[in-house]
């Protein structure tokens, strides 16, 4: 069956026909969002991350029908001058890139959620996302520096 | 021409119905229905082409499924409340942090957003982490068809490899899981490929306050067995942490018998299983308050065994 | 040749130059092959054998054509009629269809391709394909294959596409499509004498996979009489030629265009899905894409399991006098450039020692299963598996410290490798001392901790670069003194366009960003042997260097006209150019303005870079020049072993290589940990497990990649520097140097901590358990 839904994509709406078993991932690049990929099919690499009302999902694994109206996020969405981009890039916090945009999004659920993650936090964090090319110093630098960041602004603003 | 594998099911037909009675309706009048609830276990088998189903019942729309509630006895969690609010969930946390410990080690976060507490045990894979802490808590799952509701304790829930008490026509609507009061817990899972692995073997461990001089050690154990596996046995309430572990290894040690794959053969399981067993004791041991007297054997030393923990707290050291 | 001898202009090698790319990186915008938007193209799905080696009877294609959305189903027989042997590719022999023809000869070799509006049809369509096999006997493990038959292949024939694979041989009635041996010295007399000690065993390192997340894909469409490509790969001239061949069209005539690659590894190189994509486009006159699902990728390639019988001898004052190897490569059903990696890697298969004696047996062995091919290190890994183990246990034998052992037997700048080539730019010692100083090697280890057994290990590497091989670079120079530099190398993570734009940039005094590399297109970059063997930096980057310096050589002829001055009395900065003479200054754009009298004009240099060989002899293997460069690395090790789980875990790992010249320290690091993370995993618990020739644990549910849980506690990248001599300013490449000694590494610190020599890969906690057992029993 083909239902028609809107799809809420970083802040544009898309009225899109979708089969009952179309997965969101393949909706999404239809839609020409590329940054979401897929890396394994099965929910246990991250390439495919978007989040979804600000929590992550696996969207190989997930159905686009059950997105109807729902706000999503992926990495090419995000604003500009977003923090968490910002110092992926200043850490250098990235090789071949396929499996970045899962990292920054995985990052910013988690800050979402603890401001001030310790590293260990921050490794479980990312426990299901692969970095083929080895590149998780660099990645876990990247989010503590950005809520060192956020810290600083909140005391900035705060004084 | 040689026979291939049984042609498979088309793609199963989705259903989306918007009241528990619907749902009971369809898998009640449907051939092969199966319920569709986080997703994630069944968009694998889809994937893998293993899912034999011809209808799938999808719980989103229902309302009233994803409350957790706080009863006389403990907490009533609806079955389409996802893990990670098992894990992060405050309430839980407080009424039953073994649950909460455990629900924090299924999968990986993304996963655990998205999988569902009854859909979760409703899958049946023997290698599950919730359903060792749900047995050692005692809780019970809520199932429910047109006919009624009935409740199956975890302990009984899981019949055969991968089949569970879920009768055709019925889904779980709700876990019943008794406040952890008075009692300290414990849990280790140990995997042999990379840290975030599928378990070789996971241990729950429960000891209750003394009554009448005797503790109760409850155990449930994942990944070592066709079939998460419960088993309890009395403890003398001032037998040290090595007693414990002896009488728990030993009422452990009969219903183990692991299935060997890729992951290693069931010797080697076996012999982890038991290091399990005694590091989810040593673990729920640590903090009962009880006496270290006769931990003089093997010590853990400052690491213990559960790799997963470890490293989240290693890797970072010394930078 | 004038452009060598200068010296650096400046401000750009030895910078850690953001990568060109990183912010697109990291917002998701950068666009993989995937991810380029296309002409409607059918969707591509093939049916797989169930059989590891069966002849094929009949393909019933009828119950596919009648899916709704299927517009064609095509068979190998059917394509054989048209294309004949040149259906048959192959880098080293053309063994290889991209259909199944008569035969398979591996559980999932494609037998029919279905093509179909939308993936989803094709994939219903393709489970309908049934296919009708006669069963042939299989051969799954490497030594009966060595030993006879069943013959995977009645007749081989070479393809003839490279240079240092044109003496390959046509063969039949065996499954060993290439020989290499090595000789050198009496290796019986020197192990015979007196006060001597010897150390042997039988070392297994199991197939493994590349994984690069981004999944292969390749797109291909007819345009008149040309044929397009867009596909990832690693070789896009190699992609032309062989698609060339096949089609029988000039080259001209094909197309390629790769993009950047979300990792490879090796995964995607020579022909993967190209010359499928390729038959199907021309033959049915469409465009298709196909799209591997990562269960598939699984089959397309693989490392080579090695068997490896290796043996050392120490004389009595603890000098390496003989060193053997007896190497069983097992490449599955197609030779891929096995017969490369055979020859390779047993050119060092004794290691970076300097021993006079040495008898190597490096052989390539067909077996049914998914066709081994390259994969970072080449081959070296699975030797170095035994030569580092090997090494380790004879210096234990003698009494002496491990790391000084290796320290006194390294071969130094000068020495002759057992190869018969000269060693330059290859400080060995200097990695070692590096590492071991790094982890504290002097230190006193606490060995005992709870259950925890902790212990430290070392190891070295050494590697041939790829010779001979061939690069090109076209350098246009922008009149706004912006730089668009036309290369065929593909960035695939390791940073070449980066890499290059700052070797481009040092020449002509550029800045960060000044100069963007073209994504590899065979209309428009010129030919590269390909990217891969850590060969870009030294190779291509030579290239560059050389049509940079050619850039600055007319900028100072056209400045030296202007200013009216002698050449030799212009100097190019970052200002722009200046004469010593008369202290006129003149800015490239307003040089080149002036010169062309327009503005946006380009100024034009090419060069090429092509090194050259001695062929080794194929009796003793040997070669007073087998390689242009060497590679050497060194490894040392921290961990505990955990006596209750078998569990190892890694404390501290420290990891050198010798790169000659960092022109990006950021990314050169960058590799050096990267490979040494894909190490750990290697060394842990990564494999491809295969039952009758049937994958085992091929998803990513199964097949365990190291994960953030899984790095050790801390990480050096250590950057040792020993310029080649005509290395680009000094540099060579870095890619593969860590991987090769990492594995052997951190067995020899499991040996360290609990006394057992593991020999099989990987060290599993099973495997050390049993160990333990087995131990504790015996004592």
């Amino acid at each position: 069956m083909t239902t028609d839904v809107q799809m809420t994509v970083n802040g544009a709406r898309h009225r899109v026909a979708v089969a009952d078993d179309d997965l969101l991932l393949d909706v999404l690049r239809r839609l020409g969002i590329t940054s979401v990929r897929e890396g394994c099919g099965v929910g246990a690499c991250g390439a495919c991350t978007v989040l979804a009302e600000d929590h992550s999902v696996s969207s190989c694994l997930a159905r686009a029908v059950r997105y109807d109206g729902v706000p999503l996020t992926t990495a090419d969405g995000l604003a500009e001058d977003d923090d968490v981009v910002e110092e992926f890039v200043a850490a250098g916090a990235m090789q071949c890139g396929y499996c970045i945009p899962g990292f920054v999004l995985m990052g910013h659920e988690l800050l979402a959620q603890n401001p001030a993650p310790t590293r260990e936090e921050i490794a479980a964090h990312l426990e299901g996302n692969i970095c083929r090319c080895g590149t998780y110093q660099e990645i876990c630098s990247a989010i503590e520096a950005t809520a060192r960041r956020r810290q600083a602004e909140n005391e900035r603003r705060s004084a | 021409m040689t026979a291939e594998m049984a042609a498979p099911l088309g793609a199963p037909t989705l259903h989306r119905p918007d009241t528990l009675d619907e749902v009971c309706a369809l898998l009640g009048s449907l051939d092969q229905a199966m319920v569709y609830g986080g997703g994630t276990a069944v968009q694998i088998l889809i994937k893998q082409g293993v899912l034999f189903a011809s209808d799938l019942v999808d719980l989103s729309l229902v309302p009233d499924l994803d409350g957790i509630e706080r009863t006389d006895t403990g907490l009533r969690v609806g079955a389409m409340v996802s893990l990670r609010r098992m894990e992060t969930d405050p309430v839980v946390r407080r009424i039953v942090p073994l649950a909460a410990q455990v629900y924090g080690h299924v999968a990986n976060p993304r996963v655990r957003n998205t999988a569902s507490v009854g859909g979760n045990l409703a899958h049946g894979d023997y290698r599950l982490d919730p359903p060792t802490a749900l047995m050692v808590l005692g809780a019970r799952v809520e199932l429910r068809s047109s006919a009624g509701v009935r409740h199956v304790p975890v302990r009984d829930f899981f019949v055969g490899f991968q089949e569970t008490a879920v009768a055709p026509g019925e889904l779980v609507t709700a876990v019943e899981i008794p406040a952890q009061t008075g009692s300290s817990s414990g849990f280790a899972k140990l995997s042999s490929q990379s840290v975030n692995d599928w378990p070789c073997a996971s241990a729950a461990a429960l000891v209750t306050s003394p009554v009448q001089g005797q503790r109760e050690l409850r155990l449930g154990l994942g990944a070592l067995a066709e079939v998460p596996k419960y088993v309890s046995v009395d403890v003398p309430s001032d037998a040290g942490v090595a007693d414990a572990v002896r009488l728990g290894q030993e009422a452990a040690g009969p219903v183990i018998d692991p299935i060997p794959d890729i992951r290693g053969g069931a010797d080697f399981k076996r012999r982890l299983g038991l290091v399990a067993v005694e590091d989810a004791i040593r673990a729920a041991w640590g903090s009962t308050g009880g006496t270290e007297t006769g931990a003089a054997g093997r010590s853990t030393g400052k690491e213990g065994s559960d790799a997963r923990r470890n490293s989240r707290r290693r890797w970072w050291r010394s930078r | 040749m004038l452009g060598e001898t200068r010296v650096a202009a400046g401000g750009a090698v030895g910078e850690r130059w953001a990568r060109t790319d990183a912010r697109a990186k990291v917002r998701g915008e950068l666009l993989y092959a995937a991810d380029q938007p296309l002409r409607p193209c059918l969707d591509v799905v093939v049916h797989r054998s169930t059989r590891p080696h069966a002849l094929i009877g009949s393909v019933d294609t009828e119950r596919a054509m009648a899916v709704d959305g299927v517009v064609a189903v095509v068979t190998g027989a059917q394509l054989y009629k048209l294309f004949g042997n040149a259906l048959m590719t192959g880098p080293a022999f053309s063994d290889q269809p991209c259909l199944a023809v008569d035969r398979v000869r591996y559980i999932g070799e494609p037998v029919a391709a279905v093509l179909a509006r939308g993936l989803a049809p094709a994939r219903t369509a393709a489970d309908e394909i049934e296919v009708d096999y006669t069963e042939l006997e299989p051969v799954h493990d490497v030594d009966l294959a060595v030993a006879g038959g069943p013959y995977v292949h009645d007749v081989l024939r070479p393809s003839v596409v490279f240079g240092d694979l044109k003496h390959l041989r046509g063969k039949r009635d065996t499954n060993v499509n290439y020989e290499y041996t090595l000789r050198r010295g009496d290796v019986a007399e020197a192990a015979a004498a007196e006060g001597g000690r010897t150390v042997h065993e039988e070392f297994w390192c199991p197939p493994t996979h590349h994984v690069p997340i981004e999944l292969p894909f390749t797109a291909a469409w007819r345009d008149g009489d040309r044929l397009e490509i867009l596909s990832a790969t690693q070789t896009p001239s190699y992609v032309r030629q062989s698609v060339a061949d096949l089609l029988g069209i000039p080259l001209n005539a094909v197309r390629v265009r790769s993009a950047p690659l979300g990792g490879s590894f090796g995964a995607k190189m020579y022909d993967r899905l190209e010359p499928l994509a390729a038959v199907l486009a021309w033959t049915q006159r469409t465009a298709v894409r196909i799209t591997a699902s990562r269960e598939e990728a699984f089959l397309l390639t693989t490392r080579h399991g090695a068997a490896v019988t290796g043996s050392m001898t120490a004389d009595k004052d603890g000098r390496i006098v003989a060193a053997t190897a007896d190497v069983r490569y097992d490449t599955g059903a197609y030779a891929d450039v096995g017969p490369r990696i055979t020859a390779k890697s047993g050119m060092v298969a004794t290691g970076p020692y300097r021993v006079e004696n040495v008898d190597v047996r490096s052989r390539c062995v067909y077996t049914n299963k998914p066709s081994a091919g390259p994969f970072r290190g080449f081959g070296v890994p699975q030797v170095t598996w035994s030569h580092e183990s090997l090494v380790d246990e004879l210096a234990r034998e003698c009494g002496v410290d491990p790391a000084e052992f290796r320290r006194r037997n390294l071969l130094r700048e000068g020495d002759v490798a057992p190869v018969g080539t000269p060693m330059h730019s290859a400080d060995f010692a200097g990695c070692l001392d590096a590492v071991t100083e790094a982890v504290g090697w002097d230190t006193p280890l606490q060995r005992e901790e709870g259950r925890l057994r902790r212990g430290r290990g070392v190891a070295v590497g050494v590697k041939a670069v790829l010779t001979p091989t061939i690069a090109n670079a076209v350098l246009q120079l922008n009149q706004d003194a912006s730089a668009t530099l036309l290369i065929s190398t593909v960035d695939m993570g390791q940073g070449s366009d980066t890499i290059m734009a700052q070797i481009a940039a040092e020449a002509l005094c550029l800045g960060e960003g000044q100069v963007r590399v073209v994504a590899a297109d065979t209309d428009v970059t010129p030919y590269d042997t390909i990217t891969a063997g850590s060969r870009s930096t030294y190779h291509t980057g030579n290239a560059v260097r050389r049509a940079a310096d050619a850039m600055r050589d007319k900028l100072l002829e056209l400045a030296a006209e202007r200013f009216g001055v002698a050449v030799t009395d212009v100097k190019l900065t970052g200002d722009g150019l200046v004469s010593a003479e008369n202290q006129q200054k003149v800015s490239i754009p307003e040089l080149l303005h002036g010169h062309f009298g327009a503005r946006g004009t380009t100024l034009t240099t090419e060069a090429n870079f092509t090194t050259s060989w001695v062929p080794y002899d194929h009796e003793t293997g040997q070669s007073e020049r087998v390689t242009e460069h060497w590679f050497a690395g060194a490894v040392a090790v921290q961990l505990t072993v955990d006596t209750a789980t078998g569990r190892v875990h890694v404390e501290h790992l420290a990891v050198a290589g010798d790169v000659g010249r960092a022109i990006n320290p950021k990314l050169v690091e960058q590799q050096l940990t990267g490979a040494a993370i894909m190490g750990v995993g290697h060394a842990l618990f990564d494999q491809m497990v295969f039952d009758e020739g049937q994958i085992v644990n091929g998803t990513l549910l199964d097949y365990q990649l190291p994960s953030v849980l899984d790095v050790p506690d801390k990480i050096t990248p250590i950057i040792v520097e020993s310029p080649h001599r005509s290395g680009p300013y000094g540099a060579k490449g870095v890619g593969e140097t860590t991987i090769i000694p990492l594995a052997p590494a951190i067995a020899n610190a499991v040996r360290d901590a609990i006394g057992i020599r593991f020999p099989r890969l990987p060290l599993t906690p099973e495997r050390i358990l049993t160990a333990l057992a087995e131990q504790e029993a015996g004592a």
